[in-house]
């Protein structure tokens, strides 16, 4: 249950271990690099580099493989489509109508592709190394305010709740000679409200009682408030934050302000 | 190896299964090789304590889980051949919470929505709704909002909505959870009158003092097995077999046993039993 | 001081027709156990709901009369500040546990109230232990079972160190194993800690061996408190109103009838067995010899 939602998987490496801040610092600086490098080689490395991280964070094949299967599709998509829509450059490799298959755009292409792919897998190394409540407690700590970062981790929290009383739902519908995917479009949307009605009632009535709890336990009682566990920078962590510092600036510097075309 | 309801003499066999077997998704094996048989208007009860398999079960029985191998036959055709709204038509699932069913804006559309989903003509619909609010003793409710409802009545309005598909089955997932004594006992009722009038009845239930009232016949589930298949009367006679189970014997069945050597009867269920076989063994002396 | 009082207590729910509580008046003493039983609607529940203030606060309505808990009247403090008096345990295990750790949800009150880290750790280790959930720091509270989740519930009531716990209908959608683990809690937070519980039940037999008091209640009124063996004497009185009574009361009191007597009340079924032996069933033997 939740594997969709919830990735993180316990482990002691040095990437379960790092600050969960700096894990946010480093997944938006790596983000970063992918728009700033423009070469295919050099986005290749990145993307080896983040799959070395992964294989690091001991995400194991299975998991990975399941976390990638929609940015690969995405990529493949990308490489087959932008030829098609950008037919500008030569040498023009294949022409259909009006359509032009040009030999850079078919590189932009893949270089995109690639971008993309460095950017939706940096992700998971985030996920996969830290728990919710510790990334919940890393952005109240980054500023976010608590009732905010409280509001998220209740939503997460419940998810794997929700899908779980989704799920008796329908099999209660079942169960009365609903089917779902039968009859067309607007039948279709009418079935789904015996399945949307019982599924919002259930959640208010649960949102009721957890409004109940929540003031029954001092929520809000001072402003001081205070929090078992704490987040805590270590040297290490800020040699992490130190090595991924340079390598955004190096290349940036050398991008924008040495002019090399990178 | 499992003992069987002896002396029973065979009837109709709506439902049979065949060395189920059903494992979840992630790897738990949930029933592990059920054979078992439900024969027209028993009144059979299914208990167990939680993760005993009794809710896979009854999923398995009207199709909305289909066997990982073996078979479940409803009235001689396998369920992994059958649409869950074609078992419908003969094994019907009343859920244990009523708010995952309703979602109609009046008690009779709730009651309606079965028997249309299934396709029967209107003439027949109306029919088979006005006999499911009787049965269910909702005629002065049917206009009000289901969700208005106490939980009681809820619920009787969820197991009229299921009756109306005119099942010969009817499976009822912890029908008395949340009822107070007064309510449980009009519900227990309208089954037991459902089964006089020939109906099967499958009651899920951790409750046995609810066993002891109203079953006849008791399935009892452990670790995805069947260890126990009898009469009601055998159950309480073997607390080792409850308690294997994760199930407690209600209060007077453990009073009759602690007594037991005194000459009262092990198979006592009820307060008036217990009641008149100490006075016989006072008498007696 | 009293550690609940309610003087004329009615509470009628906003757009509601009927008093659900009507004219209550209650007293609770420090260290009493006392279970409220009655019917669904009967009132228990809104009774719970005034004693930490959620009713007025929370849940509007028409309230009149006072509740104040040791000392304190709740309709004039905030929530959060009587919650530091009295802890309170709903029905539902699922929707009253929201955090993504057994831990954080033990932590949780006493965070609120801005209690020192130290000291939380303390409390949560303590709470814990007391509701036998110790190791389960790390849990997700959606990975246990029904009775483990409203263990954690009271640890994470208890660890904002009430004086006095309130539940409602604890074991309502537990399985016998669950039920057994909560009923050995409650014992526990009587014999060892000598808490201040108010327990609403409809069903008076786990509760029996370690009540204090019983209270019956009626469409919103008070009819009867007393000890268990006076309240739950008369099964035909519990089943008028609409309350299942305990079965060896029920053993006992037709015992009564059909003896012609009125020397049987137990309570627990090995109270049952010793009078049995003694009464019943011995001067048969002695008949014998």
């Amino acid at each position: 249950m939740g594997g969709f939602i919830d990735l993180y998987t316990e482990a002691d490496t040095f990437l379960h271990r790092m600050d969960p801040r700096v894990k946010i610092v480093a997944v938006l600086l790596l983000s970063l690099l992918a728009f700033i490098l423009s070469h295919l080689y050099l986005l290749l490395a990145l993307l080896t580099f983040i799959f070395l991280l992964l294989f690091l964070a001991r995400a194991t094949i299975s998991r990975t493989a399941f976390a990638l299967k929609f940015v690969l599709r995405f990529m493949v998509l990308i490489i087959i489509l932008w030829p098609i829509f950008d037919p500008t450059g030569t040498p023009v490799l294949a022409s259909l109508g009006p359509i032009k298959i040009t030999e850079p755009a078919v590189w932009r292409g893949v270089t995109s592709a690639a971008r993309v792919g460095c950017l939706a897998t940096v992700w998971y190394i985030l996920m996969f190394t830290t728990s919710q409540r510790d990334l919940v407690r890393a952005l109240v700590k980054m500023g976010v305010r608590f009732d905010f970062g409280l509001t998220l981790a209740i939503s997460l929290r419940f998810l794997p709740t929700f899908g779980a009383l989704i799920d008796s739902i329908k099999d209660a519908q079942r169960a009365r000679g609903l089917e779902l995917s039968k009859g067309g479009l607007l039948k279709r949307s009418k079935n789904y409200v015996a399945v949307l009605v019982p599924t919002i009632v259930s959640a208010l009535r649960t949102a009721d009682t957890l409004s109940l709890a929540l003031q029954s336990r001092a929520y809000g009682a001072r402003a001081d408030r205070t929090y078992l566990r704490d987040l805590n920078m270590r040297p290490s962590d800020y040699v992490a934050l130190a090595v991924l510092a340079a390598i955004l600036v190096l290349p940036a510097f050398a991008k924008f302000v040495m002019q090399v075309d990178i | 190896m499992i003992p069987s309801a002896h002396g029973i003499p065979r009837e109709e066999k709506i439902i049979s299964t065949r060395n189920l077997k059903f494992t979840y998704e992630g790897g738990v094996q949930a029933l592990q090789g059920l054979n078992l048989d439900i024969r027209s208007g028993d009144y059979v009860a299914i208990v167990g304590g939680n993760g005993s398999g009794k809710t896979t079960l009854a999923k398995a029985l009207n199709g909305l889980l289909k066997p990982t191998s073996g078979t479940v036959m409803v009235n001689g055709m396998p369920t992994s051949e059958l649409k869950v709204a074609e078992i419908a038509k003969v094994v019907g699932y009343a859920f244990q919470n009523p708010d995952h069913q309703l979602f109609c804006s009046s008690v009779e559309d709730e009651v309606r929505f079965g028997p249309l989903n299934l396709g029967y003509p209107e003439q027949e619909v109306r029919q088979k709704v006005e006999r499911a609010i009787e049965a269910m003793n909702l005629g002065q409710l049917r206009a009000l909002a289901p969700l208005s409802l106490r939980l009681g009545e809820r619920r009787r309005v969820s197991i009229a909505s299921v009756i109306a598909m005119d099942p010969q089955v009817l499976i009822l997932d912890e029908p008395t959870t949340g009822l107070d004594a007064g309510e449980s006992l009009e519900l227990m009722n309208s089954l037991k009158r459902l089964n006089a009038e020939g109906k099967t009845i499958i009651l899920i239930t951790h409750d046995m003092k609810v066993v002891a009232e109203h079953a006849r016949r008791v399935i009892v589930m452990a670790n995805g097995r069947m260890i126990l298949d009898s009469d009601s009367r055998g159950v309480f006679s073997d607390l080792a077999i409850l308690g294997e189970s994760n199930l407690e014997p209600p209060p007077v069945v453990r009073l009759a046993h602690r007594l037991a050597k005194h000459g009262i009867p092990h198979d006592v269920m009820s307060v008036e039993e217990l009641v008149f076989q100490l006075l016989r063994s006072r008498g007696g002396g | 001081m009293k550690a609940l009082e309610l003087n004329n207590v009615r509470f009628k729910y906003r757009d509601f027709q009927n008093w659900a509580l009507d004219s209550v008046s209650l007293e609770v003493e420090k260290g009493e156990f006392v279970t409220i039983l009655g019917c669904n609607g009967s009132g228990k529940s809104t009774l719970c709901l005034l004693t930490n203030g959620l009713i007025p606060h929370a849940i509007q309505g028409n309230l009149q009369g006072s509740v104040s808990v040791f000392g304190n009247n709740v309709g004039e403090q905030p929530v959060s500040q009587s919650a530091t008096k009295v802890g309170i345990v709903f029905q539902e295990p699922e929707s009253q546990l929201f955090c993504m750790s057994v831990e954080e949800e033990v932590a949780f009150g006493p965070e609120n109230l801005a209690v020192p880290r130290e000291e939380i750790k303390t409390r949560v280790e303590w709470a814990l232990e007391l509701v036998g959930m110790k190791g389960y720091n790390n849990r997700s509270p959606f990975s246990l079972s029904g009775g483990q989740k409203q263990r954690v519930a009271i640890a994470a009531a208890l660890s904002m160190r009430p004086e006095m716990l309130v539940l409602d209908e604890p074991a309502y959608a537990l399985d016998p194993v669950g039920r057994l683990g909560l009923y050995s809690v409650l014992r526990d937070l009587k014999e060892k800690h000598g808490m201040t519980v108010i327990l609403a039940e409809r069903d008076a037999e786990e509760a029996l061996a370690f009540s204090d008091r019983f209270v019956l209640m009626k469409d919103g009124k008070l009819l009867e408190s007393g000890p268990p063996r006076q309240v739950l004497r008369d099964p035909a009185k519990l089943r008028e109103i609409g309350v299942a009574p305990p079965q060896v009361t029920e053993v006992a009191s037709l015992l009564n009838t059909r003896m012609g007597t009125s020397k049987f009340s137990f309570l627990t079924v090995e109270e049952a067995e010793r009078a049995i032996l003694e009464e019943v069933l011995k001067p048969k033997k002695e008949g014998r010899r």
